[in-house]
């Protein structure tokens, strides 16, 4: 499925590179622990996390994850926004947490990693 | 945008509502790790995170919450926020001190090998409800 | 109320209970002038008198000076001593040893064994809130309880007006061990019959306060007063303090290091959650000098009153 179809469906603000939606994701990752993304995130994965810091664009760059969503209407922080732009990767936001947001993907048909 | 919530796979309704320990360890295959004579308590929502301040800021009494994490501060954090049980996932187990802990305190603690996110969409899809649907 | 329990208990609890079983008295036949030693060793300024184990009066400091100026024989302290005594059957509910108190003001009494009439104790103010949190399971400290000596505990009581306070020392860069203040206080308030939903309140505010102290400090203090409408947290700790307190209150701004992130916490939320659970908070901070947080949080009805008017 592709990102724009998933922020559409979901209802998820996008707040850095807007033009890079045509993504396809291939599967979903839940976690706040970066060392876990970092061994675990395939590429084509769509992250979703509460963590807001910077050394997140950087884990996600270095696994080529589709994008990041944040969690509990979390935004990004300065420094985050304008590496993630630099970097090309989208983050997107939402008011629903973690559990939610997971819920709604999986029933979208996206899968976890197996 | 109104999201349509999945049906439940057996009595075809819409199901938000508690769910059993019980069931829990099944759609998640889950170990039970202490507190096999708890299972008939009922989760009244899901909660999925890593920090734990996210859970106490977000988790209503009777959560389940669903972590990664293993130390002794998740067992602290459900017990402060009155939570129904710990299902650890992505195949990590407490240590032996943390079980203790959770055991006196009479709070069951699962264990699974299915990732997080397989875990919140299992339950999801099988009608455990989030924070923003829990109903007061 | 917050403190049912408490007042339950003093109507379910009996004055043999709480009341001290070793009792210093005098026999009835000994004579005046031994007095002087037995009040001098004892440290004491009045004791009962007993008579084959029975209470049949006291005499006091005040009655052996009388003696001494009226420069009498020796006598009997049976002769001198005060006969109408304010006792306390040992059987008796506590809340008549609290009303006895508030009406008479004497500082303690006799306990009496009703069917025998034998001298079995004395009780103080002290001994009943002792005697009723110890019921509760609840440690507490030894001034906090002398506390009531001077104060109408009835009053206090029945009119539902006592603070418990409860003081924490928590070490800091312990791990392993956060969160045991908090455990503790949850543990108390739960046994003092607070409302379940101030008692999570209570519990997730002082947890993250704990955590603070913990993750960033070499330890402090948690002292928790409980009043009726209201618990009250003051977190005191002597550094290194924080630099720009606005900034510290941002959701999501942090200065934690990676080893605390990765265990869960120092997401830059804690903060941000005692203040969602409290009803009040004030933070003040000084680099160098420390952090003194102090959060208020209502109780039930306190809360519910508040939002009607």
């Amino acid at each position: 499925m592709k990102l724009a179809e998933i922020v559409e469906k979901l209802d998820l603000a996008v707040r850095t590179a807007g033009g890079r939606l045509g993504r396809e994701v291939t599967a979903g990752y839940a976690s706040d622990l970066m060392s876990d993304v970092i061994a675990h995130a395939k590429p084509g994965t769509l992250w979703v996390t509460l963590q807001i810091h910077q050394n997140i664009v950087a884990v996600a760059s270095m696994n080529e994850l589709a994008g990041i969503v944040l969690v509990n209407g979390r935004e990004p922080e300065a420094e985050t926004i304008e590496k993630a732009e630099a970097e090309g990767l989208p983050i997107m936001v939402t008011p629903l947490p973690t559990f939610e947001v997971v819920g709604r993907l999986y029933s979208l048909g996206i899968p976890g990693i197996a | 945008m109104i999201f349509v919530r999945s049906l439940h796979p057996v009595s075809g309704e819409d199901v938000a509502e508690k769910m059993k320990l019980e069931q829990v360890r099944q759609i998640l295959n889950a170990e039970v790790i202490t507190g096999e004579n708890l299972l008939s308590r009922e989760a009244t929502m899901g909660c999925g995170a890593d920090l734990m301040s996210d859970v106490l800021a977000y988790g209503k009494p009777g959560s389940l919450l669903l972590t990664g994490l293993t130390n002794q501060q998740v067992v602290r954090t459900a017990e402060m926020a009155d939570l129904v049980a710990i299902c650890f996932v992505r195949g990590k187990r407490p240590d032996a001190e943390t079980v203790k802990m959770a055991k006196s305190h009479g709070l069951p603690l699962l264990w699974t090998k299915v990732p997080m996110f397989e875990s919140c969409g299992r339950l999801y899809k099988h009608g455990l409800v989030g924070v923003s649907e829990y109903g007061e | 109320m917050p403190f049912t329990k408490v007042q339950e208990l003093v109507y379910e609890m009996k004055v043999n209970e709480v009341m001290t079983r070793s009792v210093i008295t005098v026999d009835a036949r000994t004579p005046m002038s031994q007095l002087r030693e037995v009040f001098r060793d004892k440290k004491i300024s009045g004791t009962p008198v007993v008579q084959d184990g029975k209470l049949v009066g006291i005499i006091s400091l005040e009655d052996f000076i009388k003696w001494l100026y009226g420069r009498e024989q020796n006598s009997v302290i049976e002769t001198k001593m005060t006969k109408e005594v304010e006792t306390l059957y040992d059987d008796e509910p506590l809340v008549h040893a609290v009303s006895k108190f508030d009406r008479l003001g004497f500082g303690r009494f006799a306990v009496i064994e009703r069917q025998t009439g034998r001298l079995v104790g004395v009780i103080t103010k002290g001994d009943i809130i002792a005697g009723v949190l110890k019921k509760l399971e609840i440690d507490y400290h030894e001034e906090e309880i002398h506390r009531y000596r001077a104060s109408h505990i009835f009053e206090d009581i029945v009119a539902d007006r006592t603070t418990l306070v409860f003081e924490y020392d928590v070490i800091g860069q312990d791990f392993d061990r956060g969160g045991e203040s908090s455990s503790r206080l949850k543990r108390t308030l739960k046994r003092l019959g607070l409302d379940p939903v101030t008692v999570r309140r209570v519990a997730i505010a002082t947890y993250e306060a704990e955590m603070n102290l913990i993750v960033f400090t070499e330890g402090g203090k948690i002292v928790a007063r409980v009043e009726p409408g209201r618990v009250t947290m003051e977190v005191d700790d002597s550094g290194p303090g924080i630099a720009d307190v606005e900034k510290a209150l941002q959701p999501g701004y942090s200065t934690a290091p990676q080893w605390v992130r990765d265990l869960g916490f120092g997401a830059g939320m804690g903060l941000n959650n005692i203040q969602k659970c409290a009803d009040h908070m004030d933070i003040v901070s000084a680099p160098g000098k420390g952090t003194h947080l102090k959060i208020s949080i209502l109780t039930g009805d306190e809360r519910e009153a508040g939002r009607d008017s």
